[in-house]
């Protein structure tokens, strides 16, 4: 596909499809661009992507809540000052960690390590947490005990294409990131496919017709899924031996720990017929090198890392992976697939509790002391370890947690488990706010939102999921009122009396993460907007050189693993199974997931009017047999209870799910919002909340209007 | 510190230990273990697959916890325990100790009463192995190695399960099993049936309802089994899968009450000794031992938690599921759960459903109580089974209807064949990517889109993956033949009979 216009990338998700803008009357027009990722291809929310540019409740000016309790509009001037002044206050009375701060995996990379510094030097609080936490932590904290680097895929995307075997755990990605399909022809082909899901989702039906195979397991039990393939591998001598012993250790106690987990006892426990995945195992070890075959990939998604053991589901994959001899050799490999636009650089760069620029850890010595100097700081000024996010939003507004919150590029009211309590927590802060561009739920709650620009507005960069740093191009003006975020805190800085920096321009701002980032593990010091804009395809890391520049890394672990002795390492774990499990006065699982038509919490795609009208409310999906035992038909309302909340919504009755498990999307908001129920219980390693899985009753609802 | 000494360092008496270890974050305890066995804690539920030749030994070794808590001797076992002085006495003549005591010594295999062997295993003939420990399972398969046809004496899982192994290596093997179903705790006589018939197809023989008498021997090395019908059987080896008998002379001796295993209460103690549990084969609790792995991981669990006090006085018994036997062999798809076989007991409250369907080597039965499945046996179907253990244990609400937990509720998927565009609705999507309906390609045709770049600019259609680009080719191939027909009448036999030219015309347009 040829196209004019200005080269960018789309809005949404981590696949970070490339597009063509060109300004017309009114906005611009989008069109698809040739790239490695998406091959000119765009999805429904990318070819539509512009509406939001358009949206009719745009915001355009600050918004401050007056005594009445409505927001009313306000001047930057009035809005900033008001901020600078609560926020001095609640540090003086307080002290700087009842200041909090939660970031976006949206948000460009320029902006995630911005927010990060903004937060250790000029509010000086440790509390800084982000909505990748709900996202990516438990495959980063999972790669980076195993393998001493968490970059999604540690190889680009394409190379998928020549696979014998794919195997998916937990994405639904035909319709999270549709264009990336096109990778899997290859292994379709070879009949290598392997979708593992409670759900026959677009995805699962992706292995119809011999493509591959479905493994349809209990929700909550993809970790059984595994531990059985590593024990049929281990046992039945599939394993590749020589690479196990040349790049890895802990073979021994992890062979161990799956004698346990025969392929019976598993079935018991996950529901997959002990044939099928012997059958799976022996197709994965088919497609591996060590016999042979083209190649092998296994794949996680947050289907299975949005659990209480989440991370133990990522290592038990990544435990397979080596054991196949497949991380680390061209053509085969284990990888996350990031969801968030800028999932994998917004978790670089500090906006995470832990971590500094670089993805450097925040109780590391030297790398205080690196980016300190950078920031222009005392090493010892920088704050420590703040709350993970779930913590983080349990301890606001109570007794000496964060009276003050400030959000960008997230959308709490919608986004966070056990939403409800969420909710109530940002209603009892003393002063909630929210930098958007939209009014979202969680703008609605806040006392300041500060309206800011967007995607086609901006310049910057963000890292997709295949860790290629990539350029977002502003393509036109923002609506008058609008400023960046970058702006934002360089005023707030100024009105707080910060030391440092704080710079406007997104090309200055990446300079300056480039050198925060030198020696790190995400080293980004031989990247520059200039050097990007010259379209080379550069992967991190790419340090800085003295002679010709860094090529950068398309794949990692080729040579060695970055972990001490250089070898990855298995890691044994075990199964507990969902913490919020059925029992007879909730005796259905509920999962929840996403649709094509629908990004996150919808705070845009509910905005764009074709999309809107295509998926215009969520639904609860229950098998026809369930659905005949409680007497509910096709498009009733059922009404869904579990520990945290309730919920009414339409039933679509399908066979493609469990007849022990129902469905719902989780892109609405309000009393709509399947996050009501969700389990807010977290992964010891990671903080991640239990999303994906709690019990609930179901039952045939009242129609609509007929509540009390 | 609380001393606990374990005897035993078999599936039950390792697991115990991990779970303990893990449980005691506080570093209360310090735990001595003996094992009789010189080699490391091994799963024996796997023996099988090894007499199958699928699995090396090294494979089975299960997990010993590394830790300073932790004292293992390996090839050491209890001699005697002194309650008085609270000590037990290894065959080092070592005196260990201990605050709380735990037996988990398991249980050895039955030597059945046949002409021709002594009930000492250690003086059985050559050819005569019992399937019990890694040394049975190496013998055996040495065994192999001369043996062209074998006998399994006793038809429960085990004797199962080492039939199929013998057979996948090549061996002739008969079955002989005196009860009149196999499997006959498991097995009613139509399950029974439907797996003689499945072995049957397996080239495995069986002699159901007749019992064996003498094993026949020459110069001390098995040439045959003599049943009871008078019936000799040919063999060179035979594995006795007779049963077992649980270890409980170490409670006896000491005074503890034992029936058919050391007799414990709802604590897993001794009500004689409180401060002596037994788990695992070697326990009988109130429940009864099931002798199934499951129900002695469950102890060692619950057990940890009693010790540890991560757990009430007595922990809740939740022993839904432990009585799943799944049958493990290649080629005999056999699970069974709760109220199965012959000797299930009468209950009017108990709704029974079942499909028989012999031909296709298919049984399946469900029992149904208050809406939830209570019992199931399944044969020959692994999908079924798969989701009537996951309904069973998770005791989730049956069909309205149980009759269709006889199905499976989950459509493969793998025989779906791709629809011929003129059997699509309008309203059915061709594009995902895109949400693009045939109706809406039907209505571009009708404005002049001809080709698929045609339909991509005003569909958006083939734009996303581009997986459907075949689809709607053969949609434009079909939209033209249906306008072709309706404008040119005499032109409807010929597309009747070359559909090649259309074909042809497809592939142009896609490559185009």
């Amino acid at each position: 596909m040829t196209a004019s216009g200005v080269s960018t990338h789309c809005p949404y998700c981590a696949l970070q499809c490339a597009q063509a803008l060109t300004p017309v009357a009114g906005g611009v027009e989008v069109d698809g661009r040739d790239f490695p990722t998406n091959r000119g291809g765009l999805c429904r929310k990318g070819w539509t992507s512009a509406a939001v540019l358009r949206a009719p409740d745009r915001l355009t000016t600050p918004l401050v809540r007056g005594t009445d309790g409505a927001l009313r509009p306000a001047s930057w001037e009035e809005a900033l000052d008001l901020v600078a002044e609560r926020l001095l206050r609640t540090r003086q009375v307080h002290g700087a960690d009842a200041v909090a701060v939660f970031g976006g995996g949206g948000l460009t990379n320029e902006k995630a390590y911005q927010l990060g510094k903004f937060a250790r030097v000029a509010l000086g609080t440790a509390n800084i947490d982000y909505n990748g936490r709900f996202c990516m932590s438990s495959a980063a904290a999972a790669a980076n005990r195993s393998l001493g680097l968490d970059r999604g895929l540690p190889f680009p995307l394409a190379d998928l294409g020549g696979a014998g075997a794919v195997l998916l755990l937990g994405s639904n990605l035909a319709e999270t990131m549709p264009p990336a399909v096109q990778h899997l022809a290859g292994a379709r082909a070879r009949g290598g496919l392997v979708v593992v899901d409670p759900r026959r989702s677009a995805t699962a039906r992706l292995v119809e017709g011999g493509q591959g195979l479905h493994l349809q397991p209990v929700p909550g039990t993809d970790l059984v899924v595994l531990l059985a393939l590593l024990h049929v591998v281990l046992a039945e001598g599939l394993a590749d031996a020589a690479y196990v012993q040349e790049r890895t250790s802990g073979l021994a106690d992890v062979q161990r720990s799956v004698a346990a987990w025969w392929p019976e006892r598993a079935e018991r426990e996950c529901g997959v017929p002990a044939g099928l995945l012997r059958r799976t195992a022996r197709l994965l070890a088919a497609a591996s090198p060590t016999h042979g075959g083209p190649g092998a990939y296994v794949l996680t998604g947050r289907g299975v890392e949005q659990s209480s053991q989440g991370t133990a589901t990522v290592t038990a994959a990544i435990n397979l992976a080596l054991a196949l001899g497949l991380p680390g050799r061209v053509g085969s490999g284990y990888g996350a697939l990031t969801g968030q636009g800028n999932g994998q650089g917004g978790r670089e760069h500090g906006q995470k509790a832990d971590q500094l620029p670089g993805y450097r850890m925040v109780d590391d010595p030297a790398a205080r002391a690196h980016v300190a100097a950078v920031w222009g700081v005392a090493p010892e000024s920088l704050p420590g370890k703040g709350l993970p996010a779930v913590e983080l939003l349990r301890s606001i507004g109570t007794d000496g947690g964060p009276r003050a919150l400030l959000v960008h590029g997230s959308n709490l009211a919608v986004s966070a488990p056990n939403v409800d309590e969420v909710r109530r927590r940002l209603r009892g802060l003393d002063l909630l706010v929210v930098c958007d561009f939209v009014p979202s739920e969680t703008a609605q709650l806040a006392d300041v939102v500060l309206p800011v620009t967007q995607w086609a507005e901006e310049e910057g960069t963000l890292t997709s999921l295949e860790g290629r740093v990539i350029r977002r191009r502003k393509v036109l003006d923002p609506p008058d009122g609008v400023r960046s975020e970058l702006w934002v805190w360089s005023e707030l800085a100024r009105r707080l009396g910060s030391p440092g920096v704080f710079d406007t321009d997104p090309a200055a701002v990446f300079d300056e993460l480039a050198r925060a980032s030198a020696g790190g593990r995400a080293d980004y010091s031989g990247l520059s907007h200039e050097r990007l804009d010259t379209g080379e395809a550069l992967h991190w890391p790419c340090p800085a050189t003295s002679g010709a520049p860094h090529p950068g890394t398309p794949r990692v672990f080729t040579d060695r693993f970055p972990t001490p002795d250089g070898r990855a390492r298995l890691v044994p774990v075990d199964h507990h199974g969902p913490l919020d499990d059925v029992r007879p006065d909730a005796p259905v699982y509920l999962v929840t997931g996403r649709v094509l038509q629908h990004y996150q919490s919808g705070a845009q795609t509910r905005r764009v009017p074709e999309l809107a009208a295509e998926v215009p409310q969520p639904w609860v999906e229950l098998h026809p047999l369930l659905a005949l035992r409680l007497g509910v038909e096709d498009a009733a309302p059922v009404r869904l209870t579990g520990r945290r909340g309730r919920l009414t919504a339409a039933a679509r009755v399908t066979d493609t799910i469990r007849p022990d498990t129902v469905f719902m999307p989780f892109h609405w908001g309000g009393a709509e919002s399947v996050n009501l129920l969700t389990n807010d219980a977290t992964d010891p390693v990671s903080g991640m909340p239990e999303f994906k899985v709690c019990a609930v009753d179901v039952q045939a609802g009242a129609p609509r209007g007929a509540r009390a | 510190m609380t001393r606990v000494v374990v005897v035993g360092n078999g599936m039950v008496g390792s697991r115990f230990v991990e779970d303990l270890l893990a449980a005691d974050t506080a570093g209360r305890f310090t735990v001595t273990v003996l094992g009789a066995e010189a080699c490391e804690p091994y799963n024996r539920v796997l023996l099988s697959e090894v007499l199958a030749g699928r699995y090396g030994l090294g494979s089975l070794t299960l997990p010993t916890p590394q830790d300073p808590r932790l004292d293992i001797r390996l090839g050491t076992a209890a001699v005697a325990i002194d309650r008085g002085d609270r000590s037990v006495l290894d065959t080092d003549g070592v005196r260990h100790r201990y605050d709380r005591l735990v037996l988990a010594t398991g249980a050895a295999a039955r030597i059945p009463p046949l002409r021709g062997l002594a009930p000492d295993p250690a003086t059985l003939p050559r050819g005569v192995h019992p399937l019990r420990t890694i040394d049975d399972a190496r013998e055996i398969v040495a065994a192999t190695l001369n043996a062209r046809r074998a006998v399994v004496l006793g038809a429960g899982v085990l004797g199962l399960e080492a039939a199929c192994g013998l057979a996948d290596r090549g061996v002739h093997v008969t079955v002989v099993h005196p009860a009149p179903a196999l499997m006959e705790r498991q097995l009613d006589g139509d399950a029974s049936r439907a797996v003689e018939a499945a072995m049957g197809s397996l080239g495995i023989e069986h002699r159901v309802g007749v019992g064996a008498e003498e094993v026949v021997l020459a110069d001390g090395a098995l040439t045959g089994v003599r049943l009871a019908d008078g019936e000799v059987l040919a063999a060179q080896l035979l594995v006795l899968a007779t049963g077992t008998v649980a270890a409980t002379a170490l409670a006896a001796d000491a005074g503890l009450a034992t029936d058919r295993g050391v007799l414990v209460t709802d604590a897993l103690s001794c009500a004689a000794d409180r401060r002596i549990h037994a788990i695992g084969d070697c326990a009988q609790p109130p429940e009864g031992g099931s002798g199934l792995v499951a129900q002695g991981w469950d102890q060692a669990r619950r057990l940890a938690a009693l010790l540890s006090g991560a757990a009430p006085a007595v922990a809740t018994r939740d022993a839904t599921g432990n009585d799943v036997v799944r049958l493990k062999a290649n080629g005999l798809d056999v699970v069974t759960m709760g109220v199965c076989g012959s000797q299930r007991p009468d209950d009017k409250a108990h709704r029974q459903l079942r499909l028989s369907d012999p031909a296709a080597g298919r049984h399946v039965e469900v029992v149904v109580s208050d809406g939830v499945l209570v019992g199931a046996t399944c044969v020959g179907d692994a999908a079924v089974g798969a989701d009537l253990v996951a309904t069973y244990t998770r005791r989730t609400p049956v069909p309205a209807d149980p009759a269709y937990l006889l199905l499976p509720a989950l459509p493969t998927g793998e025989a779906t064949t791709a629809a011929s565009p003129a059997d699509l609705p309008d309203s059915a999507t061709v594009c995902r990517c895109n949400s693009v309906t045939k109706g809406a390609i039907a209505a571009q045709w009708e404005h002049g889109s001809r080709t698929v770049e045609e339909l991509a600019a005003t569909t958006r259609a083939t734009t996303g993956c581009g997986g459907c680009t075949q689809e709607v080719c053969d949609l434009l191939t079909w939209l033209g033949g249906r306008t072709e027909a309706s404008q040119n009448v005499p032109m409807e036999g010929e597309m009747r009979f070359t559909p090649g030219k259309h074909t042809i015309h497809s592939a142009e347009t896609s490559a185009s």
